[in-house]
């Protein structure tokens, strides 16, 4: 080959690499009309039934602007959400977008490199309106979506407290002593105070995250014992398991409570078989329709049981993270329909189909007509949000607070037992997981 | 001796090579399928995480694994299952003998003894779940029937879920183990029987020392299957009807392997767990093997 025909050949590879490039670059920009197939693992219907509906209409929506997208909606089990996209990162194939629950969960595979930041993708101005943010930022950079804010507080049973003579707290709020003292007076009337479920141990996580979370002054304080530099065992942290416990030797929860799961028990609540239950905003809505509105059903927050700086602060959270995989074929058009998901005829769309609120501030509030779920968005909307469970690394989530607190539930482990258990598997995930704990020790919150 | 002809050097090298040529896909069929796994789990096994991301080979995972207290009590409570096979094998024995005793209806009996074992565990499993609640029809029919006293929260309470697993594990097993040894007393020679009936033994003496002696191969090897089962096939019930708990009081091994590998992201960790039921499975498959050779080498 001649010098010239070499310049020749090279010059035309040259293009020919140019064009290649550019031909995959132009559908990142969304400009192109090439056809795009994507795959969602989407999983939002058992925080918000009617979740799955309206991600049928908002594909169906998205069709008709964007004809050449194709979104294939593989809805996902909660039983296995975590162990479904872990077995994708195993065998480094999966989805386009995924949902997973926040912080831990989702940072979790941030740190596996199985996530794109959708901070790359979507515009700062969007990004702006969306809520919650905070629970998905690492490395200055924001690693999912948000789509609703879920709060968890306690409902109640206005007959069934005024048939026992308890008076719901004026300021939305009581004293852990008079919570005690309207359980008795509840008990002592023939009501079952408090009716939950924990088969499954979330009603256990569910107190760590309210009453657990008020002795801590921030989530690093939490920090600072998943890392080792603090003690479990340290009442701090675990002493408030004495009072759960001596609830449950008063009697104060109902008999089955460790043969009902956590919506089996909020179902309870609104079968009238108690008179006070935890719920999210959807549990409460149904509770309204099924005891009669808001004559019938009132909500408080969480007794003040702690001192710590956390001990005022909210627990709404996203509850559920939309991100963008590593495997995305086209991650713009993927950010794309996550920014349509935030679209205000999209955000009404959601909460005429769940009845929960949407996580941006450009949600319209008005649609929010029933003063109980008014009160719901006001305290969800209002000051620190943190949901604690989100920052505890999965296998001390299952294997100390899920376990501790079916322990205490049946029984079978006294708050001295629990306080060891959460030392001692914490202690099991550091050992296990040195990779991990080099990253949640960097992780700064 | 007289040379032999290149061909025919090149005829007996193909003949002797031809043989492993028709086994070759079998062959690779079970390397692929079986030892590939094997070998590539206790791979995984032995690579063990740095804080720095970078995985070693050793023993690390071992030795967290023998160092966690829920991996005992996960082999403990694979343990206190293998207590059923006892009274899995009885029951299997006495409802197969009073079958083959031809007792009225016998053959819908066997039907019906034998359905839950074609249906799908986790099925089995959500039924009893319904069943076996603190206000489940279990304890409803024992109020109604005057026994109060013996309700239970039998899969809420630590105390019960193991036993009530069991009992849930036997109701399923009973129908394999049934048309087991009714099989094998069907095929038992009727003049023996009939001998034994003529000299006078009653119906306990006629199959504790006629039948039994001759279902000791088939019942053997029922009992090795089912301590397999109980160590290595019990992961459906634990998942379908507790989910491990309370706390970890029904949590097993193959359950414990699961949270591991895909909800505690820690492959190493699950591997060596696997690894080590594999070797206390190996045992007893080795144990069934030598049962059955022995079966086979008994006279007819």
């Amino acid at each position: 080959m001649s010098a010239k025909s070499f310049r020749l050949l090279s010059i035309a590879l040259v293009l020919v690499f140019l064009f290649t490039a550019c031909g995959q670059a132009a559908p990142a920009t969304g400009s192109t009309n090439a056809k795009v197939n994507m795959t969602f693992w989407w999983w939002a219907e058992s925080d918000a039934p009617g979740a799955d509906a309206w991600m049928t209409e908002t594909v169906a929506a998205y069709k008709l602007i964007k004809p050449n997208v194709t979104i294939d909606i593989v809805p996902q089990s909660t039983d296995t959400l975590i162990s479904a996209f872990q077995s994708a990162v195993t065998a480094n194939s999966g989805p386009d977008l995924a949902s997973q629950w926040a912080t831990g969960p989702t940072l979790g595979f941030v740190w596996q490199n199985a996530v794109l930041p959708v901070s790359d993708y979507v515009p700062a101005a969007e990004m702006k309106n969306w809520l919650n943010t905070n629970e998905n930022t690492y490395n200055g950079k924001v690693w999912g979506a948000s789509m609703y804010l879920i709060g968890i507080e306690i409902m109640y049973n206005k007959a069934m407290f005024t048939q026992a003579g308890v008076t719901p707290p004026a300021s939305g709020r009581w004293t852990w002593t008079d919570f005690l003292a309207a359980c008795a007076k509840l008990k002592a009337a023939g009501i079952t105070p408090f009716v939950a479920g924990d088969k499954d141990g979330y009603n256990g996580a569910w107190w760590f995250s309210h009453v657990g979370m008020q002795s801590l002054d921030s989530t690093e304080d939490l920090r600072q014992a998943i890392i080792g530099n603090k003690d479990f065992s340290d009442p701090h942290y675990t002493g408030w398991y004495a009072a759960l416990d001596d609830m449950v030797k008063k009697g104060y929860f109902n008999q089955d409570v460790m043969s009902l799961d956590l919506s089996q028990g909020a179902q309870a609540f609104s079968q009238g078989k108690g008179a006070m239950a935890w719920g999210t905003d959807g549990m409460i809505k149904q509770a309204l329709t099924d005891l009669g509105g808001d004559s019938k059903v009132g909500v408080m927050r969480t007794p003040t049981y702690g001192t710590g700086k956390l001990a005022d602060a909210g627990n709404a959270t996203q509850s559920t993270t939309f991100f963008i995989t590593k495997w995305a074929k086209n991650p713009q058009e993927a950010a794309n329909f996550l920014i349509f998901m935030h679209s205000p005829d999209r955000l009404a769309s959601w909460y005429k189909h769940t009845g929960v609120i949407a996580a941006d501030a450009r949600f319209d509030r008005t649609l929010v007509t029933d003063p109980v779920l008014q009160q719901m968005m006001q305290w969800e909307t209002t000051g620190t949000q943190i949901w604690l469970e989100n920052f505890l690394p999965g296998q001390v989530d299952s294997d100390a607070d899920l376990a501790a607190g079916q322990e205490i539930f049946s029984q079978s482990g006294s708050p001295a037992d629990v306080a060891a258990l959460w030392q001692r598997s914490t202690s099991t995930w550091r050992n296990q997981h040195p990779d991990e704990l080099t990253n949640w020790k960097n992780w700064q919150q | 001796m007289p040379e032999k002809k290149p061909s025919s050097v090149a005829g007996s090298t193909s003949r002797k090579i031809e043989p492993y040529l028709y086994l070759a896909p079998a062959t690779i069929f079970v390397i692929l399928i079986f030892l590939y796994p094997i070998v590539d789990i206790i791979r995984t096994s032995l690579l063990q995480n740095n804080p720095n991301g970078i995985k070693t080979f050793g023993f690390t995972n071992y030795t967290l694994v023998f160092q966690d207290p829920v991996f005992w009590q996960a082999l403990g409570n694979n343990g206190k299952l293998l207590l059923s096979v006892p009274i899995l094998t009885v029951l299997s024995l006495l409802v197969a003998i009073l079958l083959f005793e031809h007792v009225r209806g016998w053959l819908v009996y066997r039907g019906i003894i034998f359905m839950p074992y074609i249906l799908a565990v986790p099925v089995v499993g959500t039924t009893f779940v319904y069943l076996l609640g603190l206000n489940g029809i279990v304890n409803t029919l024992l109020h109604a029937a005057g026994l109060g006293f013996l309700v239970q929260d039998w899969l809420g309470s630590v105390k019960w879920v193991l036993p009530s697993i069991s009992v849930v594990i036997i109701y399923r097993e009973m129908g394999f183990g049934v048309v087991l040894f009714l099989a094998r007393l069907m095929s038992l020679e009727k003049e023996i029987l009939e001998a034994a009936e003529i000299d006078g033994a009653n119906f306990w003496q006629k199959h504790v020392y006629v039948t039994l002696p001759q279902l000791s191969g088939v019942i053997e090897f029922f009992v090795v299957v089912e301590l397999i089962t109980m160590l290595s096939w019990v992961f459906a019930y634990v998942f379908t009807m507790t989910g491990g708990g309370p706390g970890f009081a029904s949590t097993v091994m193959e359950f414990y392997i699961w949270k591991h590998a895909f909800a505690f992201r820690s492959p190493g960790i699950a591997s060596s767990l696997a690894v080590v039921l594999l070797a206390v499975t190996t045992v007893l498959i080795v144990l069934q093997l030598r049962l059955r050779r022995r079966s086979l080498e008994e006279p007819a």
